[in-house]
Formats: C-alpha cells, sequence, structure tokens
C-alpha cells in the first residue's frame, strides 16, 4: 500500500470513529430534522426566490419568459424603489439614533426592582404586545384630521385641521413616531434584563471611587450592556428592513407612494400588480441587504469578544 | 488618618430592625475588626460608614467631621468588596486609576501613584491585563491598589478574604497586616472568620443580632470574655461551654473552659470517650463524649489514642470562666474544681 492510500485510509477511519463516538451519534441524530426544516423553509424558498427573479412572471403557471437582470435593473431603474429605500434608511437611523438611546433612558430608571418599576415597564412594554396591525390603525385614527387626537389639538391651538397622513411631508414622520411607539418597549426590556444582571457593587465601587449618576452610566453600566445593545441595535436594522405592517394601516404607502419602506415596495409593485419575478428581484436585494449587516454584526460581535 | 465615631446608630429596614441603638469609637489608625455570625449587622454597619447606606438614627463622624448624610465620595474613605468589585472591561491599570481619573488629577500625578500602589502589591507585570485573567489573590490585591492610591483617611474592608482558598487566605491576611503597618492608615475589616479578627485586629468588635457584645483587643477578649457569645464566637476551636451540676458547683449558671486548658490525667475526676482525634501534626484535638458533654481537648504532640478510648481530664482551675443565668461573666476569684489532683498522662 502506498504512504498516500494509508494516509487515505486512516483519515476514513478517523472520520467514521468520529461518527460512531457519542458525540457524532447526537450529531447524526440531531442534525437531519433541523437540517430538513431549514432545507423546506429557508433555502429552498430562498432558492426559489433567486430563481424566479430571472424572470417576467405573474405567478400562474411555470415560468418561461426569462429576463436575466431585468427585473433588477428595473427595480434600480425606479425612483420609487430609491424613496423606499430612503424612508427604510430614516426608519433605521431613527430606530438606532432615537429610539435605542429612548429605550436605554427608560431603562435605567426603571431597571431597579421595585412595584412601581414593574408597572412602568409593563406599561412601557404594551405597545409592543399590541398587534402591528392594530397599533397602525389606532395610530391611523389619532391621527385624522376630522375627529382624531391630533384634530382636537390643532383645534385648540386655533389652527386648521391637518391631515398628517395625506400630507407628503408629514406622513413618513408619523410613520417613524408610531415605529419608536411600538418597539421602545421590546428594547427597554432587553436593556432591563442586561442592566439587572450588572452586579450592585460595581455601582457601589464606582459612588464610592467618586463617579456621579452619569459617570457610572457612562463608564460602569453602558460598557457593562454593551452586548445586550449590540443585539438590540441588531433587532433594529434587522426589524427597519421587514418594516411592513405598521405602514400598511397607516398610509398604505402614499401618499404619491412617499411612504413605501423596501418591504411595502416589494408589496405592492411586486405582489398586488402580480409581478412575481419583480417582487423576487425586490426580495433578494433586500435578503443580500440584510446578510450584509448580518455579517457586519457578527464581525463586530466577534471583535469585542477577542 | 481619622478616627472614626458612631453615636446611637440605628438602622432598620421596612419593619426589620437591624441594628437597635450602637456607639463605636475607632481610634485613629487602628486596625478594628468588626466580627460576628452572618446577620449580625456588621456589613450594614461598614456600609454605613461608607455612606452606601443611610442610618435611620444617629450620627457618623469621620475625623470630627459629621458625614451621616455625606456622599461616599466625599467621606474620605475607601472600600474594598467581598466580590473585588473590580471593573471587567478595564485593565488592571483602569481599575487602579479609576478614581483618580473622575476626579481629575493630573496625568503625572496619576500614573505616579498608580506605579506606587502597582509597586507595594506587587501588580506591576500584570497593570494591562484585564480582572479575568486574574486569580483570586491578584484580584483582591488589584481591589486594594484602587483604594491605595486614592490616600483615604479610612480603609473599609468587607469580608476581603471569604472568596479566597485557605492557603490564599493566610497570604493575603499577611499582607495586609504589612500593609497596615507601612500606611498606619486607620482601617476597619468585617469578617466573620474570628481567625483573621485575632490575627489582624487591634481592636475587634464582636456583634451579635445588631448589638456590640464586646470591645477589646484580641487576647483580652481570648482570656477575659464578658459574655457567653463572645466565648463561644472567639476561638478556634471553640471554648467548651457546661452547665448543669459541674456549673453549679462553681456558683455559675455555665462554666468555660478553652481546649487548651483541658489536660487529660488517669487521676482526672471526669471520664469521656474519644469520640475522634484529629491529628493536626503539632497538635491534636480530641472530640471527647463525656458525663459533662461533648468536649473538645487540644494535646500538645502526637498521642497515640484511638475512638472508644476511655480518657480522664480534669480542667486547670485557673483558666476556668464562668457566667451567670443571663450570660454575663462572674467577676470573682474562680474557685476550686472538685476532685483529686491529677497526675498528668504524657503522649
Amino acid at each position: 500500500m502506498s504512504n498516500a492510500t494509508s494516509i487515505r485510509a486512516s483519515k476514513s477511519n478517523s472520520i467514521l470513529a468520529d461518527l460512531m463516538s457519542s458525540k457524532g451519534q447526537a450529531v447524526l441524530l440531531m442534525l437531519p430534522p433541523a437540517f430538513l426544516l431549514f432545507t423546506l423553509f429557508v433555502a429552498l424558498p430562498l432558492f426559489d426566490a433567486a430563481y424566479y427573479s430571472l424572470f417576467k412572471w405573474n405567478g400562474y403557471g411555470t415560468p418561461t419568459d426569462f429576463v436575466w437582470l431585468g427585473n433588477f435593473r428595473q427595480v434600480l431603474d425606479h425612483g420609487i424603489f430609491w424613496q423606499s429605500v430612503r424612508n427604510t434608511l430614516i426608519v433605521l437611523a431613527v430606530s438606532l439614533f432615537i429610539q435605542l438611546p429612548l429605550a436605554l433612558g427608560l431603562a435605567l430608571m426603571v431597571y431597579e426592582k421595585t412595584p412601581a418599576n414593574t408597572l412602568f415597564r409593563l406599561v412601557f412594554f404594551l405597545p409592543y404586545i399590541l398587534a402591528e396591525i392594530a397599533s397602525g390603525l389606532i395610530w391611523s385614527f389619532v391621527f385624522d384630521g376630522n375627529a382624531g387626537v391630533a384634530s382636537a389639538l390643532f383645534k385648540s391651538l386655533g389652527m386648521d385641521p391637518v391631515f398628517i397622513l395625506a400630507d407628503r411631508h408629514w406622513a413618513f414622520l408619523a410613520i417613524t413616531l408610531v415605529v419608536v411607539w411600538k418597539y421602545f418597549g421590546f428594547h427597554m426590556m432587553i436593556f432591563v434584563a442586561a442592566l439587572q444582571s450588572v452586579p450592585k457593587e460595581l455601582l457601589e465601587a464606582a459612588r464610592l471611587e467618586g463617579a456621579k449618576r452619569w459617570e457610572v452610566v457612562r463608564f460602569v453600566q453602558v460598557p457593562l450592556i454593551w452586548a445586550a445593545i449590540g443585539v438590540s441595535a441588531f433587532f433594529a436594522v434587522v426589524g427597519s428592513l421587514q418594516l411592513f405592517d405598521v405602514v400598511i394601516p397607516l398610509t398604505n404607502g402614499g401618499p404619491s407612494n412617499s411612504t413605501h419602506t423596501i418591504v411595502t415596495y416589494l408589496y405592492t409593485f411586486g405582489l398586488t400588480r402580480t409581478r412575481i419575478g419583480f417582487g423576487s428581484a425586490v426580495g433578494v436585494l433586500l435578503f443580500i441587504a440584510a446578510v450584509g449587516v448580518s455579517i457586519f454584526y457578527q464581525r463586530q460581535t466577534n471583535k469585542r469578544s477577542k | 488618618m481619622a478616627n472614626v465615631e458612631l453615636s446611637n446608630i440605628n438602622k432598620t429596614f421596612g419593619a426589620i430592625e437591624t441594628i437597635p441603638d450602637l456607639t463605636l469609637s475607632v481610634p485613629d489608625g487602628s486596625f478594628t475588626v468588626l466580627v460576628g455570625p452572618s446577620g449580625c449587622g456588621k456589613s450594614t454597619l461598614l456600609r454605613m460608614v461608607a455612606g452606601l447606606e443611610t442610618p435611620s438614627r444617629g450620627r457618623i463622624s469621620i475625623g470630627g467631621r459629621d458625614v451621616t448624610r455625606e456622599e461616599p465620595s466625599k467621606r474620605g474613605i475607601s472600600m474594598v468588596f467581598q466580590s473585588y468589585a473590580l471593573f471587567p472591561h478595564m485593565t488592571v491599570e483602569q481599575n487602579i486609576d479609576f478614581g483618580l481619573r473622575l476626579s481629575k488629577t493630573p496625568l503625572e500625578e496619576r500614573q505616579k501613584r498608580v506605579d506606587a500602589a502597582a509597586e507595594i502589591l506587587h501588580l506591576k507585570p500584570l497593570l494591562k491585563r484585564k480582572p479575568a485573567a486574574l486569580s483570586g489573590g491578584q484580584r483582591q490585591r488589584v481591589a486594594i491598589g484602587r483604594s491605595i492610591v486614592r490616600n483615604p483617611d479610612v480603609f473599609l474592608f468587607d469580608e476581603p478574604l471569604s472568596n479566597l482558598d485557605a492557603a490564599l487566605r493566610n497570604q493575603m491576611r499577611v499582607e495586609l497586616a504589612d500593609l497596615h503597618e507601612r500606611l498606619k492608615s486607620t482601617m476597619i475589616y468585617v469578617t466573620h472568620d474570628q481567625v483573621e479578627a485575632m490575627t489582624l485586629a487591634d481592636q475587634i468588635v464582636v456583634m451579635n443580632a445588631g448589638r456590640i457584645e464586646q470591645v477589646g483587643a484580641p487576647m483580652e477578649l481570648y482570656n477575659r470574655p464578658q459574655t457567653l457569645f463572645v466565648a463561644g464566637f472567639i476561638g478556634s476551636p471553640r471554648m467548651n461551654l457546661i452547665s448543669g451540676e459541674a456549673a453549679a458547683k462553681h456558683g455559675a449558671k455555665t462554666i468555660g473552659v478553652r481546649p487548651e486548658h483541658i489536660e487529660l490525667g488517669e487521676h482526672g475526676p471526669w471520664k469521656g470517650r474519644l469520640r475522634v482525634a484529629e491529628h493536626l501534626g503539632n497538635e491534636t484535638i480530641a472530640y471527647i463524649d463525656s458525663e459533662l458533654g461533648e468536649l473538645i481537648v487540644r494535646i500538645n504532640g502526637d498521642h497515640k489514642m484511638k475512638p472508644g478510648e476511655v480518657l480522664q481530664f480534669q480542667f486547670l482551675q485557673e483558666h476556668l470562666h464562668r457566667f451567670d443565668e443571663s450570660g454575663r461573666r462572674i467577676h470573682r476569684e474562680q474557685t476550686l474544681v472538685t476532685g483529686s489532683a491529677t497526675k498528668l498522662l504524657h503522649p
């Protein structure tokens, strides 16, 4: 037997030995169900979408009209798509730079375990429990220029009624307000859990060293909950990229398509107009963006843990 | 350096009164150890001195200055916690420098002080490491370093050695004694370990249920415990406490005798059966089931005793401690133990 052959044989023996070990047996037992589910519900739809994105197809019958990257070209040439990207980026920026600091500030106020704080935490968390569609509807009544709270407010100020959701300049701002209201409680709860896990002695030690309240936050609490802030930011970014069901009941992408996010754009111009190939192309672009964010997040997390 | 005065301190948490009414004086430059069982209020007392808890009543002064309502950082104290309380995201150097940085001390001065502390505590090679990469003893030294650099008037230690193993605890005990000798600062040290209290303290404060049982020098507490509680708490192995007829013969409700003050001898008036003998090399600790109850006896050297063996013993009369019904020491000349004179057993 030649050297190469014997090395190959010993290698395959060791792989077999690994598989027969208890750890190997566990892998053989546990992996197939997960692998099957992942393939059926994640990988296959993804490949399907990527495949359909290369066809001009209305969703009926077999796609035959192969257009290569024509759908992608159409998407990238469409002004409303770029408007929806801009809107998505605005939601993302508001989530990161307004929603998260607000959630952290509130978490710092209510993280200690007292009955009053428990009540406040519950109240702040309630919007998150509410269904997105319901939240959208509630706020559409609030913003109603004829009968809503906003209308009453403007009237009390002696102003003419303003239809916020019908105004190109104000409608998306209203949506971002609802997004912040809806999700800040979720991020606050992540921060509350992280803050409660910071040992009390560290805060006391900082106080003894002369740290003022904000210095304790800056030098001790925030660095120690940085991992939770990272997770929260990741959810905020992914949530912004997927924003859909708050927008539909509020504006349905209007007025004049000015309040679309990427997903409402996909829904409106892909699904409702039965342009499945076009919609798939938008989906693929969105998927690439989400993967990019995930890789960036993972790298940052790895860098910090080193 | 400064003295610490606690006057009529009371502390309640809701309906629970942890410290009813306590007055204590900690002399300038002393090493005072607060000792007592878990839940006796010693840590609460220390935290009140630190400013981490506010007394419900009473007054705390440091160096003659009333600091009862003062912020912790303005009291001229520093504290070493049981858990070390090092900031895990900072290096050793940043941990030690933290307070100086906050107080906006000039950089040059900060570096000088951190270097000096690192030198004293042998931390120089560890300055760039994070706490996770240090052993328990090294972490403890960093915590001490953090308190040294601020030149406090009073050092507070809250059970600082209880997370260390026995060998390291002994070593750190010596290092703390050295540090006190070098700095001559006032130190208040909380522990439930009476060995730490005996070896480190100039002054021991024995606490029980929020009250002070006795204050004094270690050997004073050992030789003349004023209450049954102190008699049972100070000393290892603990003092033998005997009630009943044997105590009544001495005009007391309870008599106490330390394990080293019981002598084995074939003519001893009391008999007992050896249950366990712990051979520690330089001494043997014998646990005897006797007609007076379970007794602990300390014997020098290497005794060839076997469990089940019947032993006779006597108490050294001049070392008997007598206590009344309320558990207080009876102050008068001790009476003789009834029974014949004995000849000592030799190993």
